[in-house]
């Protein structure tokens, strides 16, 4: 009954034209120096279009790196990313990144509106468009009256929602997620689990989520990339057959998710 | 604060930040040094206050003994018949007739020209040099040692040799100020910029910002609020050397007028010129706080938040 | 790596940008764009700087500044660091004196200067009277900041472990001020070196600041000798810096403070 493949030469898509590929990215830092270190070794998987796509590893497994190198932020050192079909120079227009640290990566100077503004200014959208996609994405977070509060008066829960209003302000087709919930604690991270999963759904939106713990991967994942430890390759492929809508209660408690939970733990604990 | 993750790249990678100047960052320990108490301090008694009335009172109330030194002051040097320390009250009639009500007044609007005209040169030419050797980090890098030496020379050391270039004058006087004061803001801001999030400069990129938005939205704000100690020490630098300019060579100001009194053995008259550039210390001091209250509102916020927490 | 990167490339380069300023003095200089007697060439300076290493007035000028310097800062920062600790550990104290510190630092100190020059005159004790004060009063703030900036947690590990008094002073506040100390002497250092080079060039007091003015009003020909003064000054700055850093780097290297700018300058 395990849906799982190893990864070799041809690799499996979800159907239809990926909206993300990557095949054999390899990355190292320091090249041609002494303290050359290999992050990654080799790393393929495809994302299709509205598919959410979970990459777990154990800590230390150049998942940051990852991201970063799907994002566009880095270059692989050989290897390919192709968003929509075209190879990765940097961050592509339809592409949106929510990195872990919210306290980091929303702008303390400015108010919850303006941080959501800054990618819909970065696009040249007028005011009163602006103005109106603003509340659509606050509200589709759950923070309809925050905007004019500054992202250090609210809870952490509340920063990262305003990141994830600011990175779907422009109405992109993919979402990165760096450990997003890494940072709240265990109940606010439920809360934006759903979020995320509600949001998705509104939006129709593709979601590549690295995280490092199981648990939250398979609550949310049709796919989730195993990684092994550094330097990282992919240990397996694993499909989440669980049904949707996910409720953090029954979904949990099912038969199903225990089975992919401990198939996913020994993957990760045993490489 | 959360950690940085374990897969980030090692330090030093191709794609490292740029490497700095060797510059002794004034920045950290001397921006600590300059600002960090009163801000604590505002940010720790404005929490505090639940009513304004009641916060008034606390703060009547430190100024206790300020109170007490001041009248200790005028007690003490009431019948005083030592030359150098005349009673308080000779000092302030003086003052007033002098400052408020005679011509003194001309020799401080002097000096203050010759402050502001300074002081706003060498904080925008700081703020833009800073910002292009930020920008230009390898030409920085190289001019850095030059750039070291000329930030430790005392100052005041140049002013001979400016005033055999220049002549005395006005411009010899803004001249020696800007020389002087540029630097802490100069440094202040390439190392406020040079510390830049590296978070924020990757949201900059995910959010698809352009080399200009990024320096406007993320680069400058994020080092404002050590532009603005860099700023505030090239304030008192500036007020020092305005009065050392006067005193050395001028015939205008409140370093001339101090100077003039001195000569003319007229101590109380001297008095009241150096209370004029006590309180001018002072008042300047003040209302750059006042300025910073606003343009450093978000930070000033998130440090009582961050306290709190 | 770009060759731009490397480690010898830089050094190269920093040593042109030195070359070429250098070179552009003497550019000025020769053309006198600046007026023909105001600006004396590099190499005529560097030459007189020669001459007054060997002789005996540069020798008793830089002792001069140094002493005063020397004794000033150890009799303010002495004073700051009493004064500061007394003040950090009695919180109403604390809360009664900071207005009036906070004032006085608002204060440009040279306002004090024509005081003190009428008191003492051209002497050391005017010079080490301004050095003293100047640096009293923010390393007293730094200090009196320092002793109260205790961690919540240190401090009460400190009071379960009954650790009281004296033992409680030098176990637990000295070390968690010291980085402020530190901070504040090194800032004190650098301050009193202006201070008491503009204590001589105003107030006469024998020094390298009165050298620089003498040879100054000694006419074109000793201009040489000036430039060589401001340069011998420059270079007081620099080693007065760098060994006050230096001294804060190594006695401080357990503190988080250090570490940290240990590792953002690796």
């Amino acid at each position: 009954m395990s849906q799982s493949q190893v990864v070799g030469s041809s690799v499996p898509t979800g159907g239809g034209e990926p909206v993300l590929s990557v095949r054999a990215l390899r990355k190292a830092y320091n090249v041609g120096r002494p303290d050359e270190k290999l992050a990654i070794d080799d790393v393929s998987f495809d994302v299709a279009k509205g598919e959410f796509v979970c990459v777990v590893g154990p800590s230390g497994a150049g998942k940051t790196t990852l991201l970063r190198c799907l994002s566009g932020l880095l270059q692989p050192t050989t290897g390919s990313v192709r968003f929509e079909g075209t190879p990765l120079t940097s961050v592509p227009d339809r592409l949106s990144v929510v990195f872990q640290d919210y306290s980091r990566s929303l702008f303390p100077w400015l108010s919850v509106n303006r941080n959501v503004a800054v990618p819909l200014r970065v696009a040249g959208v007028g005011k009163q468009q602006r103005e109106a996609r603003i509340a659509e994405v606050l509200a589709a977070v759950g923070l309809p009256d925050a905007g004019r509060s500054y992202p250090w008066q609210l809870s952490g829960g509340m920063q990262q929602r305003v990141a994830i209003a600011r990175a779907l302000a422009h109405q992109p087709d993919m979402l990165l997620m760096d450990e997003p919930f890494a940072s709240v604690d265990a109940q606010t991270r439920f809360d934006l689990e759903d979020l995320i999963l509600e949001v998705r759904r509104q939006f129709g939106i593709t979601v590549v989520l690295v995280t490092h713990d199981i648990d939250e991967a398979v609550y949310l994942a049709d796919r989730v990339v195993v990684l092994t430890g550094a330097p990282s390759r992919v240990a397996e492929i694993v499909d989440v057959p669980l049904g949707r809508p996910r409720n953090q209660l029954t979904t949990r408690a099912s038969e199903e998710f225990a089975r992919l939970r401990s198939h996913l733990m020994q993957l990760v604990t045993h490489h | 604060m959360a950690k940085t993750p374990s897969t980030a790249p090692p330090a030093g990678t191709d794609e490292g930040r740029t490497r700095s100047l060797d510059v002794p960052s004034t920045a950290d320990p001397v921006v600590a040094a300059a600002t960090t108490p009163s801000q604590q301090f505002s940010a720790r008694s404005g929490r505090r206050a639940f009513a304004p009335v009641r916060k008034a009172l606390t703060s009547i109330w430190r100024l206790w003994f300020f109170a007490l030194v001041l009248v200790l002051w005028w007690v003490l040097s009431a019948s005083s018949t030592n030359t150098f320390f005349p009673p308080l009250k000779d000092i302030l009639t003086q003052l007033w007739d002098l400052w408020v009500l005679g011509d003194a007044r001309s020799q401080l609007w002097s000096s203050l020209e010759h402050f502001a005209i300074g002081y706003t040169l060498a904080g925008v030419l700081g703020v833009v040099a800073g910002a292009l050797l930020w920008k230009f980090a390898r030409v920085g890098e190289a001019v850095s040692p030059v750039l070291y030496f000329v930030y430790v020379i005392p100052t005041a050391a140049l002013l001979p040799a400016i005033m055999a270039i220049m002549g005395i004058g006005a411009s010899m006087q803004i001249t020696i100020i800007v020389l002087a004061a540029i630097w802490p803001t100069l440094l202040n801001t390439l190392d406020g910029m040079r510390a830049t999030d590296p978070t924020k400069l990757d949201t900059a990129k995910a959010l698809h910002m352009s080399g200009t938005r990024t320096v406007w939205t993320v680069v400058l704000p994020g080092a404002m609020p050590q532009i603005m100690a860099g700023l505030r020490h090239s304030l008192q630098i500036s007020v020092i050397m305005m009065v050392v300019s006067e005193l050395v060579a001028s015939q205008s100001g409140i370093g001339f007028f101090i100077l003039e009194a001195q000569q003319r053995f007229a101590i109380t008259d001297m008095w009241t010129g150096i209370i004029v550039l006590a309180l001018i210390g002072s008042v300047l001091t003040f209302l750059f706080i006042l300025v910073e209250r606003v343009v450093l509102a978000w930070y000033l916020g998130a440090r009582a938040v961050e306290q709190k927490g | 790596m770009k060759v731009v990167d490397r480690r010898w490339f830089k050094i190269a380069a920093r040593l042109l940008v030195i070359a070429a300023v250098l070179g552009l003095w003497q550019y000025v200089a020769v053309s006198g764009v600046l007026g023909d007697d105001a600006f004396p060439t590099m190499t005529g300076t560097l030459a007189q700087l020669g001459r007054e290493l060997g002789g005996r007035d540069l020798w008793q000028a830089i002792w001069d500044t140094v002493r005063g310097w020397g004794v000033g800062l150890l009799i303010g920062c002495s004073a700051a660091i009493v004064v500061g600790t007394l003040l950090g550990l009695n919180r109403f104290a604390y809360l009664s004196v900071i207005p009036v510190i906070e004032f006085l630092k608002t204060v440009p100190v040279i306002a004090i200067l024509p005081l003190a020059i009428v008191v003492w005159g051209a002497s050391l004790e005017m010079k080490v009277f301004l050095v003293a004060f100047g640096v009293f009063w923010p390393l007293t703030i730094q200090v009196i900041y320092g002793v109260r900036a205790v961690d919540p947690v240190v401090r009460d590990t400190a009071t379960t472990l009954r650790l009281r008094g004296l033992r409680r002073f030098t176990g637990v506040t000295l070390p968690s001020a010291a980085p402020f100390i530190a901070t504040g002497l090194r800032v004190a250092a650098a301050v009193g070196l202006i201070l008491a080079v503009i204590a001589e060039l105003i107030g006469g007091a024998p020094g390298l600041g009165l050298s620089i003015l003498t040879s100054v009003n000694a006419g074109p020909s000793r201009l040489p000798a000036t430039y060589a003064f401001i340069l011998v000054t420059g270079i007081a700055g620099v080693l007065v810096t760098s060994l006050f850093s230096y001294l804060e780097r190594r006695l401080l290297h357990w503190h988080e403070s250090q570490r940290n700018n240990a590792s953002r300058a690796a």
